[in-house]
């Protein structure tokens, strides 16, 4: 499958809110396209330039688009992160063990809430920094496809700004992700008998929401780097996921999921 | 950035003026400008063969500042009038770009900023976007968008830096691209010294530091309800972050807190996918699928965060290898130009060859480092080192810092250079 349709299908099963924020792949294409064509056409280098300064600032658009959204979920993301810490505070000091109002039924209700929504946060992060990374892949594409139809030396020079923008710097989600996972780790401690119990029950449940999207995201990354024809230096290689019990789980939930229409 | 250091280093009277002088070149365009609109609409219709009428006005528009190298704010006030003015005139109607007058003087300025757009120093800036601003209060509404269309104008090298007090950053700027940072504000020098005009709209980009410091004032000024930005602001006292910047952050504070989490989803207003799928996650009530049900999403969510980060890691290195790549083709290239230069003819029939050998061996040795690094093993690294030696052992010519290599590396590096001149070829396409 290619790209711009993995693009599309991937925006669809994760995050359709989020589709115009996403990279116009196929104008830009087009765009790409037109301008090899009209190459011929175009006298000398005044034209060419124009074309390509063209070209470069629809890029820098998308990628004021990209900066922006980023920046406006990860200034949530910092304050949500705070706000789940203190609350998960408030309700050990209240409700816990050692709590002024020590109450077990209330304790475990809270932090039954707590838990899903610190894991659906945690999901949202990731899902972003994919968004990153689809975007920046879908740039590297688009160059590369540039230089190869214009015969420009683009790429290069081009890529290495965007590897310094915001939305691809994902330092700061990063250690939000991990923060929450340490926390996650330490409130919710994990029971061995729990792991066997029920997971089947478990995977019908879980089909849905976040997890459905990161589930979503993380096959189509692994076919897109499935290997293509164009693979050269610049390309990653394939994708290798050690755990194929969750690989497999993945897919058979993807797949299954890829039928029901959703909006 | 530049125009933010200025007001800074030295007193506010050189922003002023250009403030001052700025302001007053749109207020001369209003009544002009919608009758020209009208016409350039016509003219641009039938020029834009290929490229829609919007993309071609606004092709013309980054070369506007592109003739500007220096990046000192100074530099831009001090310009010519006219041409500062004439700038001016196309913002506001990116129509205006082709009128013929303009044209000529604007291809001149095209051609020497395609080639290298994305690493110019544009000395555009967040002037370009207060004034534009300016403008649009002024009363014009073309664009609803037009302070964005500036700002979109060209990026560069935004490297987000910790918001404190700002002197060393004051200090850099000057050298570096400014715009962005501006744009995006990871700095306080975000917020300008333009700091009178209302509508700046540069981006902070806020850390966990600064948060603590933002949630800190608040709970001094008695809570996120009783808290004004003002007093926030004041109580901060971070250098560069402005009212707007902590208005909306406390604005969505407050929604934070008083929406928990379960019914809040994402920022956006509308009901998004993702609250929708929240509340869908509870269909059943046995307490031990949740659980588990948790702890696979959990699994598959790390599993993503670490996929994602080697991936990121890995694009982070290609392009390094292209990069270092590319310094060694031009470092080959001079080279060779001295060789030719410098040496008899007997000499540039023995060198040639082993030229060849060199660069293709470099350019082997860099495939093999990436698809060793693929494999996980780095052994690229000593390989890189057989150029300059090579070179060396031609006799007299100008060196490179000598780097030890085994001579046994350069051997068989040769050996492979016959059989690998497709990947050199690929590796030529793609690298260069």
């Amino acid at each position: 499958m290619k790209f711009g349709k993995r693009l599309k299908q991937q925006i669809q099963e994760t995050l359709p809110g989020w589709g115009d924020k996403f990279l116009s792949y196929k104008e830009l294409k087009k765009l790409v396209r037109l301008t090899s064509s009209a190459l011929p056409l175009l006298n000398g280098s005044f034209e060419y330039g124009k074309a390509e300064a063209e070209f470069v600032y629809l890029l820098n658009n998308e990628i004021d688009k990209f900066n922006a959204f980023f920046m406006e979920q990860e200034e949530d993301f910092i304050i949500r992160h705070k706000e789940l810490q203190q609350r998960i505070q408030s309700v050990i000091s209240t409700w816990g063990p050692n709590g002024s109002q020590h109450s077990e039924v209330d304790y475990k209700e809270e932090m039954g809430k707590i838990r899903k929504d610190i894991v659906n946060f945690h999901g949202e992060m990731v899902l972003l920094e994919n968004y990153s990374n689809v975007n920046y892949t879908g740039l590297a594409k688009i160059l590369k496809k540039y230089d190869k139809r214009t015969g420009g030396l683009l790429r290069l020079p081009f890529i290495q700004k965007v590897l310094k923008q915001p939305f691809f710097t994902t330092d700061l989600i990063s250690k939000l992700v991990k923060e929450c996972e340490s926390t996650i780790d330490a409130v919710f401690p994990v029971e061995e008998k729990e792991r066997t119990k029920e997971r089947r029950e478990a995977i019908t449940v879980g089909g849905e929401g976040i997890f459905r999207n990161t589930v979503a995201a993380l096959v189509t990354m692994k076919e897109i780097r499935s290997g293509s024809s164009t693979h050269s230096h610049f390309s990653l290689p394939p994708l290798n996921l050690p755990d194929s019990e969750l690989m497999s789980i993945a897919t058979q939930l993807s797949n299954s999921h890829s039928l029901i229409n959703t909006t | 950035m530049t125009n933010t250091t200025t007001p800074r280093t030295s007193p506010f009277v050189p922003n002023s003026e250009t403030v001052g002088h700025l302001y007053s070149s749109p207020l001369r365009f209003p009544s002009d400008m919608q009758v020209s609109l009208v016409s350039m609409h016509e003219r641009n219709s039938r020029n834009s063969p290929f490229i829609s009428q919007s993309l071609k006005d606004r092709v013309s528009l980054p070369p506007a500042g592109s003739s500007h190298t220096e990046v000192q704010s100074a530099a831009l006030i001090n310009h010519p009038e006219e041409n500062k003015e004439f700038s001016w005139s196309i913002l506001p109607l990116q129509d205006l770009l082709d009128l013929p007058e303009n044209a000529s003087a604007q291809s001149a300025q095209f051609e020497s900023s395609t080639g290298a757009v994305p690493s110019e120093d544009h000395a555009k800036s967040a002037n370009w976007q207060e004034w534009a601003d300016e403008l649009i209060s002024v009363d014009v509404a073309l664009e609803p968008n037009w302070s964005e269309l500036i700002n979109d104008i060209d990026f560069t090298d935004p490297k987000p830096k910790e918001l404190k007090p700002s002197s060393d950053i004051l200090v850099q700027q000057p050298q570096n691209h400014q715009h962005q940072h501006a744009h995006y504000g990871e700095n306080l020098t975000a917020a300008n010294p333009l700091a009178t005009v209302p509508s700046t709209k540069p981006r902070m980009r806020w850390t966990q530091e600064l948060h603590e410091a933002f949630v800190d004032a608040v709970n001094q000024l008695g809570g996120s309800e009783r808290a004004t930005p003002k007093g926030v602001l004041k109580k901060m006292n971070v250098e560069g972050l402005t009212i707007y910047h902590v208005k909306s952050h406390l604005q969505k504070y407050r929604t934070a807190r008083y929406k928990p989490e379960s019914s809040e989803g994402t920022s956006e207003k509308k009901l998004n996918p993702i609250e929708k799928m929240n509340s869908l996650d509870l269909s059943t009530d046995k307490s031990m699928g949740i659980t588990e049900a948790l702890r696979l999403q959990m699994e598959v969510q790390k599993r993503l965060h670490e996929q994602l980060e080697i991936q990121r890691n890995l694009q982070l290195r290609i392009e390094e290898q292209g990069r270092y790549l590319q310094m060694m083709f031009e470092k080959q290239r001079k080279l060779e130009d001295e060789k030719l230069k410098a040496s008899s003819s007997t000499m540039d029939e023995r060198s040639a060859p082993s030229l060849n050998g060199t660069q293709s061996s470099a350019e082997n040795d860099k495939s093999e480092v990436l698809e060793q690094d693929h494999a996980k093993t780095g052994t690229g690294g000593s390989n890189a080192n057989v150029t300059p030696k090579e070179i060396d052992q031609d006799g007299s010519r100008k060196q490179k810092a000598p780097e030890n290599s085994s001579s046994k590396d350069v051997d068989s590096n040769n050996g492979q250079s016959g059989v690998q001149p497709t990947k050199r070829a690929r590796v030529d396409q793609t690298a260069a």
